[in-house]
């Protein structure tokens, strides 16, 4: 007879897992609105709901991806009084260029190595591109200086940040 | 009928993809999170009572720099008072003579700014005030310096200002000094560019912007900034008058709601006007 084995909380019911991302993403949310001010470089701060979604996408694949992307820029879009569907949009992109990432049962290899930050940068290019173009559609300003300026530095912070939860899950696989 | 449910299960990321993206498209449309109505009130109270929470955290940046500002602004004041005293005296005798009405004033509400989102390109603060301080959607916020926004919702004891320094944003002004009338827009960071000033117009570098009586948002000669730079383009009729505002938005800590409410008729006259330029345009394309 078998061992018995005693089954994880995700195990027994895998739903759990999205209800800690949206708890997550809630607290991502509201740590930006309220915090992230402190931790600003130039007025530029670092996307932690792009790197959620990023996440994410490499864990459950491109399809969950896209409506977790979508989900997180919705919330973030009502907390912080922006257009809204703007940052549902670049989000969403973002989240679907991050599922290409996606390698089914490599998903914690991918995340805790270099390849995380990568499809972080990638994605948070694709984000601030998004964004950007329809943020300065109804005003005067040049769509490619202010990419330069807010975009591309926004990018380069937001994988910097990308860095910490790359880091949780090398530790984490090295101690297995 | 099954090859439909096939293929939408076979491209199923690239279907819900192109969904939720014109999903995204009809949510931009709607505009602003205006729209939410009473949501937005807990929204805009629930992130108000914690910013409010947590506003002992002290921020470095914003420390310094409104140290410096309180310096500059210190040395001004001192040169003016003397200058102001004076000024007083003269106009007080100029209004006998010319039996002038005195300048209409508005009552104002004291505030603190317990949450500021000056990042990237959301500029927007949360004051400690709200609809039960009668502060009211579409009220001037100012400071000592000058015009800082406009109340773009309230909650029962919180209220949320778009700061000048946002996309949004559009002021009537006028240069002081020469009684020049344009619109004031944000250009980028921490400066605001003044449009449809002809070439042959009278604007130099240092004059002071306040807000036109042309403005239905505004109460009118509220100082805005001052004029920083002067631009000639030679591809344009107009100049690019760039404005450096009067506040100092990185050290915005306490500031006044102006209780003004814009003429509702006059609005109202306004959007009317403008919605049917609007459907006169979309019928002609």
């Amino acid at each position: 007879m078998p061992p018995f084995q005693e089954k994880s909380l995700f195990e027994t019911w895998p739903a759990i897992r999205y209800v800690i991302y949206a708890i997550i993403a809630l607290i991502l949310s509201v740590l930006h609105v309220v915090f992230l001010n402190l931790i600003s470089v130039s007025s530029i701060t670092p996307d932690l709901l792009l790197v959620l979604c990023v996440w994410i996408a490499i864990t459950e694949g491109q399809f969950i991806g896209i409506f977790a992307g979508f989900g997180c820029g919705l919330l973030f879009d009502i907390l912080s009084a922006d257009v809204l569907g703007s940052n549902a949009l670049a989000k969403t992109l973002a989240a679907f260029v991050a599922g290409y990432f996606f390698k089914e049962k490599f998903t914690d290899q991918t995340i805790g190595s270099y390849k995380f930050i990568i499809a972080v940068f990638v994605s948070s290019m694709v984000h601030n591109l998004t964004y950007f173009f329809f943020y300065v559609r109804p005003t005067d300003i040049t769509f490619s200086g202010f990419f330069l300026k807010y975009g591309v530095a926004s990018t380069l912070y937001t994988s910097v940040a990308a860095i910490f939860p790359m880091l949780i899950k090398a530790q984490k696989l090295t101690r297995r | 009928m099954y090859r439909i449910i096939e293929f939408i299960v076979r491209f199923k990321e690239y279907v819900s993809l192109s969904a939720v993206v014109v999903m995204c498209f009809s949510l931009m449309t709607f505009g602003n999170v205006a729209q939410l109505g009473g949501f937005r009130s807990v929204v805009v109270g629930g992130i108000g009572w914690l910013q409010s929470a947590f506003s002992w955290i002290p921020n470095p940046v914003a420390l310094k720099s409104e140290n410096a500002a309180l310096r500059e602004l210190n040395y001004q004041l001192s040169d003016e008072r003397a200058k102001i005293r004076q000024a007083l005296i003269e106009n007080e005798k100029l209004r006998k003579l010319l039996e002038f009405k005195k300048q209409t004033t508005y009552p104002v509400v004291i505030a603190d700014v317990v949450g500021k989102t000056t990042t990237e390109v959301r500029n927007y603060a949360t004051l400690n005030k709200g609809a039960d301080d009668g502060i009211q959607e579409g009220m001037t916020v100012r400071t000592d310096a000058g015009i800082a926004g406009l109340i773009i919702a309230s909650s029962k004891n919180y209220s949320l200002v778009r700061l000048l320094i946002n996309r949004d944003s559009r002021v009537a002004a006028k240069i002081q000094r020469s009684r020049i009338d344009g619109i004031l827009v944000w250009e980028d960071d921490q400066t605001m560019i003044m449009k449809n000033i002809p070439k042959s117009y009278d604007v130099k570098v240092g004059d002071e912007i306040i807000t036109s009586e042309y403005s239905n948002r505004f109460p009118q000669n509220i100082p805005i900034g001052y004029v920083s730079e002067v631009r000639d383009d030679q591809s344009s009729l107009f100049k690019k008058i760039i404005v450096m505002p009067a506040v100092n938005f990185t050290s915005l800590e306490q500031v006044f709601v102006v209780k003004m409410l814009p003429n509702p008729e006059r609005v109202a006259l306004e959007k009317e006007i403008e919605d049917r330029w609007k459907s006169r345009n979309s019928n002609q394309r």
